[in-house]
């Protein structure tokens, strides 16, 4: 664990490796040495928990290797951090698929009933994960605002009466929002948070796609999180940040925005920028600073993570507050890719802080 | 005497959503397990399929455009001076394109956007509805690192854009549509909407024969219908789901109005009545001689299923209108 300014964390998923893959990478990362000894003839064909146990600790001993001080399982065990979510849930119906980008497909749910529970989720990746590492452990889980949103809502939208218009269809969106805050999140979380998960991080990639619904955002935290004692952020990414301030400052228990900058950062473009913005309100919380472009191979230098966290830090106006990430979960680049761009993350952030100290060379 | 009733159409704007079949077939592809032959046999199954239906249904047809990958990507992958550049978020949607990335003045290269269009549309281009993208949110939606300033980029747009249109309409294609949801999410102001109004103004210029339409959804139109008033194009579109009816008015003489009344970001399906009573709403507002009625948002936003229910009721409330009249 890092001690002092500019700790590092994962922030989402990682590709799932291949059977090949995991054998390619054991000479690396030891991470078979984090479970019990497994017969060859179960390496070989594994069923699919013992797949998704060696994912896991694969996750995290990348992670580990790279240098990260926060960490979690890569999601593992998520189909993907959508639809794994919905099946937990009664009330959705999948209709089939709908294309994110090129021959890239996701299944999107509707909600033809009131949204309901099965059952508290995300325990058990919990708890393998705290067995298995003497890291700090950071759960992600999807947030309600990014749940209504990425899904089809027919229930809500037909208890509106007429044509459904701008003004029915933010009704509908408010109610789901709020229900899936109250009956899912909560009971989720309030069992996570009661079996000693101390560090949680509410994912909600879709707050920045309809910005005059950053209420909607702040709403379903608040009702989520309410009551519950933990370390909670919020994660988006892709968005204009801007553009939900101030309106985002109102989700009060949260104590980290985990945001992507380096995305748009280039030299005609100061990605960093809006960091202004949170001095500006008074806004005391820490920053998971995304310093790596998830959705480019090409791999940042240490020089450029520390210079990219040494100007946050001087718009911030205080280092103390930089965790240091990805900009995204880095599940759409290759393992080699994505580890040699964590490396380069861990490295920028010891430059970074050594050019605080006045110690780098 | 009576006013007489609108010509009504109706049809889709959009691309339409690939089957499950074909969203199969190019994850095969894409992973090696199938080859290109077995995927054009699909593509071309299921071009045939749904032209087939919208021959049924309405009188213009696409063929789906099933095979690009979004709107922008024909002339990011075939325009000199453009390159393909980074996934980048499709307005205020869970989907994505390639951002086309422009290092010089564009230059269409010609034939190139014929050519990509779908098979079955480019045997029946009379009846055929060309989606381009509209020039100012092909400017919005580009990375623009040449050193040519945005108004002049917008310009150049319009005039190569309306060439290709000068191409189409010499191949027979009486329809283009132009796609421009960020006039309304977020309209041109001062030079860059003059130059807007230069670029539809080249476009129209290039081949008067054939009837373009600027098609907008993502927020309301209200507040840009003064621009959108001054644009010489044949149509302009509108999408219900986002503009209240209170906020539209009178057009100028002799241009049609489109109308979105499928709302693609649900799959709960429009009602009839309620479909009807907004469309003689909208049109008593800004009265119109020839009425379009589509898909608001792109209706690729839906799975096949719910997409084919929706264009099924799309073809009921046209009848319907056309029974009862407006």
């Amino acid at each position: 664990m890092t001690t002092g300014l500019f700790p590092t964390q994962e922030i989402g998923s990682l590709q799932k490796p291949s059977l090949e893959a995991l054998r390619e990478w054991e000479p690396r990362l030891h991470f078979l040495e984090k479970l019990e000894r497994l017969p060859d003839e179960v390496l070989r064909h594994p069923d699919v928990t013992t797949l998704q146990n060696l994912r896991a600790a694969f996750a995290l001993a990348y992670l580990e290797t790279a240098g990260l001080d926060r960490v979690y399982d890569g999601e593992a065990r998520r189909i993907e951090m959508y639809e794994y979510a919905v099946r937990q849930m009664t009330g959705f119906e999948f209709q089939g698929h709908v294309r994110s980008w090129d021959s890239k497909y996701y299944r999107k749910g509707t909600i033809v009933g009131p949204v309901g529970l099965v059952a508290p989720y995300h325990l058990e990746e919990f708890e393998f994960v705290r067995a298995h590492t003497d890291r700090q452990v950071k759960l992600p889980v999807t947030g309600p605002y990014t749940l209504a949103d990425w899904s089809y809502n027919e229930y809500y939208l037909a208890r509106q009466s007429g044509w459904k218009g701008h003004a029915q269809r933010r009704a509908a969106q408010r109610e789901f929002v709020v229900d899936l805050a109250r009956r899912v999140l909560r009971p989720t979380l309030q069992r996570l948070v009661e079996h000693g998960c101390r560090i949680i991080q509410i994912d909600e990639p879709a707050a920045g796609t309809h910005p005059d619904e950053a209420d909607l955002v702040v709403e379903g935290f608040n009702e989520a999180v309410q009551g519950l004692d933990a370390e909670f952020s919020i994660h988006i990414c892709y968005s204009r940040y801007q553009d939900l301030l101030p309106t985002l400052l109102e989700a009060k228990a949260c104590r980290q925005w985990a945001w992507e900058f380096a995305n748009r950062d280039d030299p005609t473009h100061d990605g960093y920028e809006v960091l202004k913005l949170l001095r500006e309100y008074g806004d005391r919380r820490s920053v998971g600073l995304g310093v790596l472009d998830v959705h480019r191979d090409q791999l940042e230098t240490p020089e450029i993570v520390a210079e990219r966290i040494g100007r946050a830090a001087r718009y911030l106006g205080d280092p103390a507050r930089i965790w240091v990430n990805p900009d995204c979960g880095l599940r759409t680049r290759s393992l080699e890719v994505a580890y040699a761009k964590l490396r380069a993350m861990t490295a920028g952030a010891g430059l970074a802080r050594r050019v605080q100290d006045g110690t780098a060379g | 005497m009576r006013p007489t009733p609108p010509a009504i159409e109706a049809g889709l704007t959009s691309p339409f959503p690939r089957s499950e079949r074909l969203v199969g077939v190019t994850r095969d592809l894409d992973r090696g397990r199938t080859s290109p032959e077995a995927a054009e046999k699909a593509f071309v199954e299921a071009e045939t399929e749904l032209v087939t239906l919208e021959e049924k249904l309405f009188s213009n047809v696409t063929a789906g455009y099933l095979r690009w990958n979004d709107l922008l990507r024909p002339i990011a992958e075939s325009w000199g001076s453009f390159r393909v550049g980074p996934l980048t978020r499709w307005l205020e949607t869970n989907t994505f394109y390639r951002q086309p990335i422009l290092t010089g003045p564009p230059r269409r290269t010609p034939g190139a956007i014929a050519g990509r269009l779908p098979p079955p549309l480019r045997q029946r281009p009379a009846r055929g509805r060309v989606l381009l993208p509209g020039p100012y949110t092909l400017l919005r939606c580009l990375e623009n690192q040449s050193s040519i300033a945005e108004s002049d980029v917008l310009l150049r747009l319009g005039q190569e854009l309306g060439d290709e249109v000068a191409e189409l309409g010499q191949a027979g294609f009486a329809t283009v549509q132009f796609t421009d949801p960020v006039l309304v999410t977020a309209p041109p102001e001062g030079q860059l909407a003059t130059a807007t109004v230069d670029a539809y103004t080249a476009i129209a210029r290039s081949s008067p024969k054939v009837r373009t339409v600027v098609w907008t959804y993502g927020s309301s139109a209200g507040p840009v219908l003064p621009l959108l008033d001054r644009l010489p194009v044949s149509m302009v579109g509108i999408d219900l789901a986002d503009t209240e009816p209170e906020e539209l008015r009178p057009g100028p003489p002799g241009q049609g109005l489109g109308l979105g009344i499928l709302d693609p970001r649900t799959t709960l399906p429009e009602t009839l009545a309620d479909t009807a009573a907004i469309v003689r709403d909208a049109v008593r507002l800004r009265p119109t001689d020839h009425l379009w009625l589509g898909p608001g948002a792109p209706i690729d936003l839906l799975p096949t299923r719910p997409a084919e229910e929706k264009l099924l009721r799309l073809s009921d409330v046209h009848q319907m209108l056309l029974r009862e009249g407006l």
